[in-house]
């Protein structure tokens, strides 16, 4: 018997943030996901308390998925970003660490809430429509005729996750074959309405990273290669039929009620009829490859291999789907009726591939089919698991790219840009609200501030964070550098578009400089982008982080429900 | 076995009350905030409405569950004023309370001085409704309806800041916060201007989209809430499950299924004999000895169902159940798209709805977020159902007690200002009025109410209730300016300004609209609640299971309330 329990009443927390235990977590969580952050960031090991595989890692869904926290006001911001990162697969520690830092800085200037919320508001504004519009010096238009700026947006996704512990050029060559996987998932016929395709990944363990690939086509898992006729095998195209339904000879459809079986009745060997009868017709119809989703009855698939057809069992249902899709064919179910003929479907051939010990069926589609497998080797599972997120991830920041064909310049650029067209900005739109001009640009330092901090974030050597005043992008001075050889060894910024050059001029970041609206780079330079970010997260995850950080500010009082 | 009787006292009452008015009033008011609360399931919640901040608190005390109940039924009706609510009542009964021991009759029939006091009390409540019930309509329509507008439906079509959208604004400034008021006060302007044109009366249309509004809005988690926007036609929660067969344009045929396609041959319970036949006829199938005959009629008559379907010209199976491989397989075959596990509500919405509808994606960086917005979207949408509704009363009998006469009250005043609505007619409390934000309502009914006992003070009024019902609405005010006491006697000071000088207080006070209709709704459950908590003298603490009522209190706090309201 169930006992009733008497519900406790609830737990009351006042003023999150005047409340020390809050705040003290809350600039915990920060220096932790600061630390993680950028290329050059430290691995965090997540172990849980009952023995489980150690995970090492710097990713934002990864760790902050980890890091649950028994405070409600924590949950709100971690589940925020947790949001924004399987919605966007990027750019998740810009969006917490600048939210967290966006409530520090509320906390210091001693401003109303409300004020810090209308001002925040307010610059986000600013801050879209400027990022948006045509003027835009920290933007740059991708161009689908050159690869050049894919491969650097997938470079710069890859290269910030060093859990995967790639060398350079293996990064590189992990960013082409991202790059070669995501054009072959874009269909080119532009009939109708277009539909992605999709990359499957196949993960090879103790291989080097540069043996990695991609095949249009699928590749399948053989185990049983002895099966495999070797007729079907090169050079000739094969007609397909697939089955969704089981082939075991199982009789589930009928319902939940018994069967009661007199005399000498055998539903085995007439449903067993019924299934050779049904690969009679498969095979008079000339289908050479047979695959079904689930089991196929022992004697059937004997029976399909004696007239020389291959046999795939067991696909599951995501490989199913897109099989289909590469051979043109509908799923089968019905066992009874007759195949029509436009449900088979053809590959163009079969061959062996193997990787390893990993002998695997390669199926070649017989026109473009948009999809194609992506073969990953690394050294270790760890690294191996990390990469294959990395690169799923990577895919789709890819994918945006088709929407808003723009990236924003990476490496902190376009934070600095942006605090700097902000600051530049911010005295052209005095008196337009409820809080004195004084609470306004006190608001407005702290909303700069916290978009400065989030570049100074990505350097983890002590040195020094600087802005030059040209163009306002982002520099770093390591710590020994004497100021009079500045322009020696900075050499570029922190995307690599701006040269270091006598003429120049810089400053620390938050030390006061003189306001200035900052210019794009000219397009005659001769230096090539080298860190771009992906432009529809990136902006997502600026307008999320202020979204939350006012949100947060908001917060007056926390109920908990203990029961 | 009883435990010891409890006797209420005042103070008790007081306290209780006194308590949940100081959770409401954090999130009370412009200066207020948000309310997080999480879940027993650990799910955080966010939100600024009393009456789901008074649930969540999950009160022991039964006069506390009393007085929520009373906000939860309030709110359940007209979806606003649930923190007024308690504001009003908390001051209410610190002024009875006042009121009561100052002054107890003592008689011999009561033995303690507790007992007079509670007498007392009592006796001012009782006054107090019955007062209300008698003059209040009376006192608005004269006092406060003048200083207001109406407005006309036609007034959602208007694109910029027409007045309704300003009167949603200022419901969801107090729902939402400031930062997106406006942004979501529009979207559903134009929510409501999509729907209105398509229901006769217009009400039909609110009370349409707020039976339908789990099936007319899509939470979509993980972006910014400025990505939140209207649709065209209805979104069905729910992918394809065959793979999507381009349309060839032009409208495309739809079928609702809500059973399984292929017929269960066999129900639990049912019992298939075979073999019951001669052997010799077991090959033959088609017989009824071999189990090949039930499973190939199942498969035939589904065939025919889609080749019905296809000279149909159906394109799109909608179904409510899970299909089994069979049917999805035919129907991709047939190239009829399939989408399963379709939620009954989008299911009835979708079939009754003829028209081209249009729904709501509300999109939030977490799921608190979304939720709290939907929520706040459909107790905006009972606030405009109350404001509009035709208020059942009497025949006004205002012109008996004329207090002042007044000029003609002009909207056109100000020559600065383009008006919107038209002014109220003279004391009438007509549906669609509404006052300026920001305490007018409290500081008009304050100055209608001191005149009331002014002309009637020889009559047989109740003058007691009616000064102490005057006090206690300026609480609301007060709280409203808590900030800066400065600004609450300026802005009492505008209002009764414009009323000597027959301005119209929409010239002075641009901070926003509320429903008057709704206020008045206010005061009078108010006033029930006041007379309810005195009616109580004795608590007896039994020990008993869990009884409905008690549960249905746990329960009101996370499901969906408005249901259980209508029962």
């Amino acid at each position: 018997m169930s006992r009733v329990v008497k519900k406790s009443p609830s737990v009351c927390t006042d003023l999150p943030l005047d409340n020390t235990d809050i705040c003290n977590k809350l600039s915990l969580l920060k220096q932790l996901l600061i630390s993680c952050f950028g290329p050059a960031g430290r691995l965090k090991q997540i172990h849980n308390n009952i023995g489980g595989r150690v995970i090492s890692t710097s990713t934002s869904s990864v760790l902050l998925s980890a890091l649950s926290s028994s405070q409600p006001f924590i949950n709100l911001i971690r589940t925020s970003v947790l949001n924004h990162v399987s919605r966007f697969n990027d750019c998740g520690l810009f969006t917490a660490i600048l939210c967290l830092t966006l409530l520090e800085q509320a906390k210091q200037s001693g401003l109303r809430r409300n004020v810090s919320i209308i001002v925040n508001k307010h610059l986000l504004g600013l801050c879209t429509s400027y990022l948006q519009g045509q003027n835009c010096g920290c933007k740059v238009k991708l161009d689908f005729c050159s690869s050049q700026y894919f491969i650097t947006l997938a470079f710069s996704v890859i290269s910030s996750k060093p859990a995967c512990v790639l060398t350079e050029p293996e990064a590189l060559h992990i960013s082409k074959l991202a790059v070669q996987a995501f054009l072959l998932t874009v269909p080119c016929n532009n009939t109708g309405v277009a539909r992605l395709g999709k990359t499957l990944t196949v993960c090879v363990e103790g291989h080097p990273v540069l043996d990695s690939a991609v095949f249009p086509g699928l590749l399948v898992d053989m185990p049983d290669i002895f099966f495999l006729n070797a007729e079907n095998l090169h050079g000739r195209s094969l007609c397909t039929v697939l089955f969704s339904a089981s082939l075991a000879g199982d009789l589930c459809e009928l319902g939940d009620g018994n069967i009661e079986l007199h005399g000498d009745a055998d539903t085995d060997s007439q449903i067993l009829d019924q299934l050779l009868e049904l690969g009679k017709q498969v095979v008079q119809d000339g289908v050479n490859l047979f695959v079904c989703q689930k089991v196929i009855h022992p004697v059937l698939q004997q029976y399909l291999r004696g007239q020389s057809v291959t046999v795939i069992e067991r696909l599951g249902i995501s490989l199913m789907e897109s099989l289909s899709q590469l051979a043109g064919a509908q799923p089968v179910a019905t066992l009874h009726t007759r195949i029509p003929p436009k449900a088979y479907g053809k590959v163009k051939e079969l061959t062996i591939k193997q990787f390893g010990s990993k002998t695997m069926l390669h199926i070649h589609p017989s026109g473009e089919s948009a999809i194609c497998t992506m073969i990953l080797c690394h050294r270790n599972d760890t690294m191996l698991s990390e990469l294959k997120v990395v690169c799923q991830k990577t895919e789709h920041v890819l994918r945006l790219t088709l929407r808003e064909p723009c990236a924003l310049m990476g490496g902190g650029c376009t934070e600095t840009h942006l605090a700097a067209y902000i600051r530049n900005k911010k005295t052209h739109c005095l008196g337009i609200f409820c809080c004195s001009q004084t609470e306004y640009l006190l608001g407005a330092e702290g909303f700069c501030r916290s978009l400065e901090s989030v570049a100074a974030a990505l350097d983890h050597k002590c040195g020094n964070s600087l802005t030059d005043l040209t163009h306002a992008h982002y520099w770093t001075l390591p710590a020994d550098v004497v100021e009079d050889h500045m322009e020696n060894s900075l050499g570029v910024c922190g995307c690599g578009l701006v040269e270091s050059c006598p003429s120049k001029k810089w400053t620390y970041l938050n030390t006061k400089y003189p306001e200035f609206s900052p210019a794009p780079v000219s397009k005659g330079t001769h230096l090539q982008v080298r860190v771009l970010d992906s432009f529809t997260s990136k902006l997502s995850g600026l307008q999320v982080a202020v979204e939350t950080a006012n949100l947060a500010l908001d917060v007056q009082y926390i109920i908990q429900d203990t029961n | 076995m009883m435990r010891p009787v409890e006797h209420l006292h005042l103070e008790h009452v007081l306290q209780t009350v006194g308590a949940l008015e100081a959770v409401v009033l954090r999130s009370f008011g412009p200066h207020g905030g948000q309310v997080l609360f999480t879940r027993d399931t650990g799910q955080a919640m966010l939100s600024r409405s009393g009456t789901r901040i008074l649930t969540a608190l999950r009160l022991e005390h039964p006069l506390a569950r009393m007085v929520v109940e009373c906000v939860w039924r309030h709110n359940a009706k007209t979806g606003d004023g649930s923190k007024t609510f308690i504001l009003l009542l908390a001051s209410l009964l610190r002024m009875i309370h006042t009121a009561a021991s100052k002054d107890p009759h003592v008689s011999l029939t009561h033995n303690s001085k507790e007992a007079a006091k509670a007498a007392t009390a009592r006796l001012l409540a009782d006054k107090l409704l019955a007062f209300a019930l008698d003059e209040l309509d009376d006192l608005i329509s004269v006092g406060v309806v003048p200083y207001g507008c109406v407005l006309s439906w036609k007034d959602f079509t208007a694109k910029t800041q027409s007045p309704v959208q300003k009167l949603l604004s200022s419901f969801f400034y107090t729902r939402l916060g400031q930062s997106n008021c406006d942004f979501i006060s529009n979207l559903l302007c134009e929510m409501l201007t999509h729907w209105k044109f398509q229901h006769d009366p217009p009400s039909g249309s609110l009370q349409f989209i707020n039976d339908n509004f789990p099936a007319l809005h899509t939470p979509v988690l993980g972006f910014p809430i400025s990505c939140s926007r209207l649709i065209e036609g209805q979104v069905i929660h729910r992918d394809f499950a065959t793979p999507l067969t381009e349309p060839d344009g032009g409208s495309v045929k739809v079928v609702v299924f809500t059973g399984h396609l292929q017929p269960k041959l066999l129900n639990a319970g049912e019992v298939l004999e075979l073999g019951c036949e001669a052997l010799g006829e077991q090959e033959n199938r088609g017989n009824g000895t071999s189990i090949l005959h039930y499973s190939t009629f199942a498969e035939i008559s589904l065939e025919y169902v889609f080749s019905n379907l296809q000279s149909l010209g159906v394109s799109v199976l909608l179904s409510a159940v899970k299909q089994s491989a069979a049917v999805l397989s035919l129907a991709t075959q047939a190239e009829i798209c399939v989408v399963e596990c379709v939620s009954e509500d989008e299911l009835s919405l979708f079939t009754h709805v003829m028209v081209k509808p249009c729904s709501l994606v509300i999109c939030g960086s977490g799921e608190g977020q979304t939720e709290q917005y939907a929520a706040a979207f459909q107790e905006a949408i009972r606030m405009v159902l109350t404001t509009w509704e035709p208020l059942n009363t009497r025949p006004t009998t205002a012109s008996k007690m004329v207090i002042h006469s007044h000029k003609s009250t002009s909207l056109h005043t100000g020559d600065t200002k383009p008006t919107y609505g038209f002014p109220c007619q003279n004391s009438v409390l007509e549906p669609g009025c509404v006052v300026p934000a920001g305490g007018t309502f409290e500081f008009l009914l304050n100055h209608a109410l001191l005149q009331h006992i002014s002309v009637c003070d020889n009559h047989e009024s109740f003058p007691a209730a009616s000064q102490l019902l005057a006090n206690a609405l300026l609480s609301v005010p007060r709280q409203i300016y808590s900030h800066s006491p400065r600004y609450f006697l300026q802005a009492q000071a505008m209002v009764l300004g414009s009323v000597q000088n027959h301005v119209h207080p929409f010239v002075m006070l641009d901070s926003g609209l509320e429903s008057v209709s709704c206020k008045y709704h206010l005061v009078l459950a108010v006033l029930q609640c006041v007379t309810r908590l005195f009616q109580i003298d004795t608590m007896l603490h039994t020990h008993t299971r869990l009884n409905t009522q008690s549960r249905r209190l746990a329960n009101i706090s996370w499901e969906d309330t408005e249901d259980e309201a209508e029962n």
